[in-house]
């Protein structure tokens, strides 16, 4: 067990004989400032976040990678560096993308494994940008960030067979698409990359258009929410601007605006700072000195530095000892922003992946059964009562099944069509009792661990859950009521 | 598991006597075992004497005792668990067999127990137990035989990961165990990716020490090491396995990963995802003939045909009696769930299923609620057929209400008829 030595636990000692930050403000006067703070932010940079979506290699670390660069986040040192390191292996072109790709792992196999996050200012939008990754199999990981987000953009791949392969039946353009629109996101960027590689031709732009705009009406997507753009990540095309000898070619048919441009009009969501705290655990790391971090996005509420906070499901509470929101201390955070809060006075035992964070005055209730309304995806298997399935739930991903299939619903107007229906086939509404399972068999510990839900009517983001079954996303839905 | 003696008499009563071996014949014996039964078997009963001058002493006596059975209850080995903090090897001892606990009233009076007095027996390995049953049925017998065969099974270990979890899985015939749960937290890439490969480091040390203690590798009922994963996790703890062994001359390890290890693909961290394992073309072309393979291979035909001919594939037992009565099913797939019901009537009408279907050509499958295939069934309610030509229910829901209605009809004018003449 030589290698748990390495796990430098300090927690007991040190923190102890700390002292508590104060809490600064009372709760009505923070209040105040924080309306205050995002009314003066209307006018001027407005935060917003925004999660870069796609199938396998279309090219959005490396979209993004050039993007941070081109807007001076990256300086010139490091862009050499990651070259350099990336020509050393033989993948020169991942160098874009290795800003974002930061583990070994991904490095070497020039895949991104885990969402990365990154910061970005334009002329009115502070952008919180996540990049997810596009491999089928971090779905998982796409999720958790893709919850966090209010805005998406969407990296297709024009390239020749390419963007068929990801926008045919099991291709991510599709599955993010839905994945992201049942997540409550409504407005999505298309940013048609690797024009380039079809020599800047209108046509094929024009063709990606007209497959892709049906699809995303037909998702959810409103017209006036979407837009589209076209781009060369490698070499920077259209970007911020369309200067350069590489963008000749463009600039002879597109006089649209640029990446930049479509992105500084991204309209934020409206804020409810007035509703009870929740603060769901995406990520727990060491901090710098005694603290705990973790990283998270508030959805709903409002959090400040000295508040105890209860950690759900479970016993435990902790204090905020500081907020970090775009590497800077913050006093407090409200709703939709995605900050990392370094907590005190708890055993990071306690802090988990999929926890809850509330205020002590406003618990979040937890569940094991709850009833939703779904929307069946495109599957290939119907769905059956006792249907063993994935249950997504912000960061969660826990094992369920589908214990009941109450009716299923006119898609319309949600009129009951049939109850107790056999099978849910796909396209299908429908109303169902979702249950999770324990991780055993039988026997003592059989009873399932509950996890932090609210009904889609008291909170919508803590009320969003998505199904999945064998690598498939089959439903998604809204919680209806918490049964148990 | 050995058979000591047999004797059924022509009706179908009789007494069978069984020596189990290990934790799979506790399951079988579970599920022999019903409410009404006799069992006799050896017993520790705690005898208290009353001396003339009002002192009591009491001591234990080892005795065989026979009971009318009220109540069985089945313990599944425990399964240990070692969260982020806690020291791996601190964890429980993973030798903790399965066992069972029966309940019930004493039917042969004895020196230390007097008739009628309650009494749980706990049933050991290698001590013989007779069973009583006043009706042996088909499903009974055929568990019995089951059981018996020598040398029987495969086993399959399994290492089902996923970033910062890992579950240590036994499989055997009718068990599916699971050994140990890890659970590391591994900080995300986000918060900076030295202290992400810093908790993967940490993770997969865990993973191996696991593996060392709870993975019975050397041993060689086990066919097949699987690593499963989504992702290249999989192959990073092969890898690290095989370089770990290495480093510290464990040659045992080595021969045992290099031979049986497989690296199968699967789509989620859980459990579950276990499913995908045995369906995987890798698996089933060294497992065919085991149990398990076969359930799971049943069960994805059940929900392919669901798919892709909804009237083909059945559940309910309503539903698919009403299919057996018409000859329909070409495949029957029954939980042994069913079977364990308490009233003896539920029990014979689901072995009457059984049978119907075996006279009539069909294929049985029955499930083992310990596998995940089996616990899938369980929540499609423990029953279903794939049929051989399609039927749909309502169709036939209503013809059976027209049945009904012309049977009334019948009758009405039968008694009709009588009050006339």
């Amino acid at each position: 067990m030589a290698g748990l030595n390495l796990n430098d636990d300090e927690t007991e000692g040190p923190v102890v004989d700390e002292e508590p930050p104060k809490v600064t403000m009372a709760r009505e006067k923070l209040l105040e400032e924080a309306r205050k703070a995002i009314e003066a932010s209307e006018k001027g940079k407005r935060g917003v976040s925004l999660i870069v979506i796609g199938h396998v290699d279309a090219g959005k670390s490396t979209l993004m990678g050039r993007l941070l660069y081109e807007l001076g986040r990256i300086d010139e040192k490091r862009r050499v560096a990651n070259e350099r390191g990336s020509n050393k292996v033989g993948k020169g072109s991942f160098s874009w993308a290795w800003e974002l790709d930061g583990t070994q792992e991904e490095r070497e196999r020039g895949i991104t494994m885990d969402i990365a996050q990154q910061s970005l200012s334009t002329p009115h939008r502070q952008i919180t940008i996540l990049d997810a990754p596009g491999h089928k199999d971090f779905i998982p990981n796409m999720i958790s960030g893709a919850s966090q987000a209010d805005c998406a953009l969407l990296v297709v791949d024009a390239s020749t067979g390419e963007f068929e392969a990801g926008f045919e039946r099991g291709g991510q353009t599709r599955e993010h698409l839905l994945l992201v629109r049942s997540l409550g996101v409504s407005q999505v960027v298309v940013a048609v990359n690797k024009l380039d590689m079809v020599q800047w031709e209108q046509s094929r732009y024009d063709e990606i258009l007209g497959q892709m705009q049906p699809f995303l009406l037909q998702s959810g997507f409103q017209q006036s929410k979407t837009s589209f753009v076209p781009v060369g990540a490698m070499s920077g095309v259209n970007l911020v601007n369309r200067e350069g000898p590489d963008a000749t070619a463009l600039s002879r048919w597109y006089t649209g605006p640029t990446l930049v441009d479509l992105l500084d009009v991204l309209e934020p969501p409206s804020r409810n700072i007035t509703a009870p705290l929740r603060f769901p655990i995406s990520n727990v790391f060491k901090g710098q000195s005694a603290a705990y971090a973790v990283q998270g996005r508030v959805c709903g509420g409002i959090v400040q530095v000295g508040e105890r906070l209860r950690i759900l499901p479970g016993d435990e509470s902790a204090l905020v000892k500081y907020i970090e929101h775009e590497e800077e201390n913050v006093e407090w955070a409200a709703d939709g922003s995605n900050v990392t809060l370094y907590l005190t006075g708890v055993d990071p035992v306690h802090l988990n992946v999929g926890s809850v964070l509330c205020s002590p005055s406003d618990l979040i209730p937890l569940a094991t059964v709850f009833t939703a309304r779904v929307l069946v995806f495109d599957v290939s298997v119907p769905v059956t009562a006792g249907a063993s399935v994935e249950l997504f739930h912000q960061a969660h991903d826990v094992p369920a099944s589908m214990s009941k299939l109450l009716a299923t619903l006119d898609r319309a107007t949600g009129a009951v069509i049939r109850k107790n229906p056999r099978v849910l086939t796909k396209g299908a509404s429908a109303e169902v009792q979702i249950t999770l399972r324990s991780s055993a068999y039988s026997g003592p510990n059989a009873r399932p661990r509950p996890i932090p839900l609210e009904t889609f009517a008291a909170n919508k983001e803590m009320g969003r859950v998505l199904i999945r079954r064998e690598g498939e996303t089959i439903a998604a839905g809204v919680v209806l009521e918490i049964v148990s | 598991m050995k058979l000591v003696g047999k004797y059924i008499n022509k009706d179908g009563s009789g007494h069978v006597s069984l020596r189990p071996e290990d934790d799979e014949d506790m399951w079988h014996l579970y599920n022999l075992i019903q409410e009404g039964d006799k069992v006799r078997a050896t017993a520790i009963r705690r005898v208290q004497n009353v001396s003339s001058t009002g002192s009591t002493d009491s001591h234990r006596v080892r005795t065989n005792l026979t009971l009318e059975v009220t109540r069985v209850e089945f313990t599944p080995a425990i399964t240990s668990s070692t969260a982020d903090t806690t020291n791996a090897a601190s964890t429980t001892a993973a030798d903790v067999t399965a066992s069972i606990q029966i309940s019930g009233r004493v039917t042969v009076e004895n020196p230390h127990a007097k008739m009628g007095a309650h009494h749980t027996l706990d049933i050991e390995v290698n001590r013989d137990v007779r069973i009583e049953k006043e009706q042996w049925d088909s499903v009974a017998l055929n568990r019995v035989e089951e059981a018996c065969v020598p040398g029987r099974g495969a086993e399959v270990a399994a290492v089902v990961c996923g970033e910062g979890t890992a579950a240590f899985v036994l499989l055997s015939e009718h068990l599916t165990t699971i050994r140990h749960r890890l659970t590391s937290s591994i900080p995300r890439k986000s918060s900076s990716s030295t202290l992400h490969e810093k908790g993967l480091n940490r993770y997969y040390q865990q993973l191996y020490a696991a593996f060392l203690r709870h993975i019975p590798y050397g041993s060689p009922t086990i066919k097949v090491l699987v690593f499963a994963s989504p992702g290249w996790i999989r192959d990073s703890v092969y890898d690290y396995i095989l370089k770990e062994s290495e480093r510290t001359g464990n040659k045992a390890l080595m021969r045992a990963v290099r031979e049986k290890g497989v690296r199968i693909h699967v789509s989620s961290p859980h459990v579950h995802s276990l499913v995908e394992v045995l369906k995987s073309p890798e698996i089933t072309a060294q497992l065919k003939e085991t149990k398990f393979a076969k359930e799971g291979i049943t069960l994805d035909r059940f929900f392919k045909m669901l798919g892709s001919d909804e009237m083909r594939a059945w559940y309910g037992p309503d539903h698919v009696a009403l299919a057996i009565d018409r000859g329909a099913v070409g495949t029957l797939l029954i939980s042994d769930q069913l079977f364990r019901a308490s009233d003896p009537a539920e029990r014979k009408k689901y072995v009457g299923l059984v049978e119907a279907v075996k006279d009539k050509g069909g294929e049985v499958v029955i499930f083992s609620s310990m596998h995940e295939s089996g616990q899938q069934l369980n929540q499609l309610t423990g029953i279903a057929a794939i049929l051989t030509f399609p039927l749909d229910v309502e169709v036939v829901e209503q013809e059976e209400r027209e049945a009904k209605e012309a049977e009334e009809e019948e009758r009405r004018k039968a008694e009709v008829a009588g009050e006339d003449s």
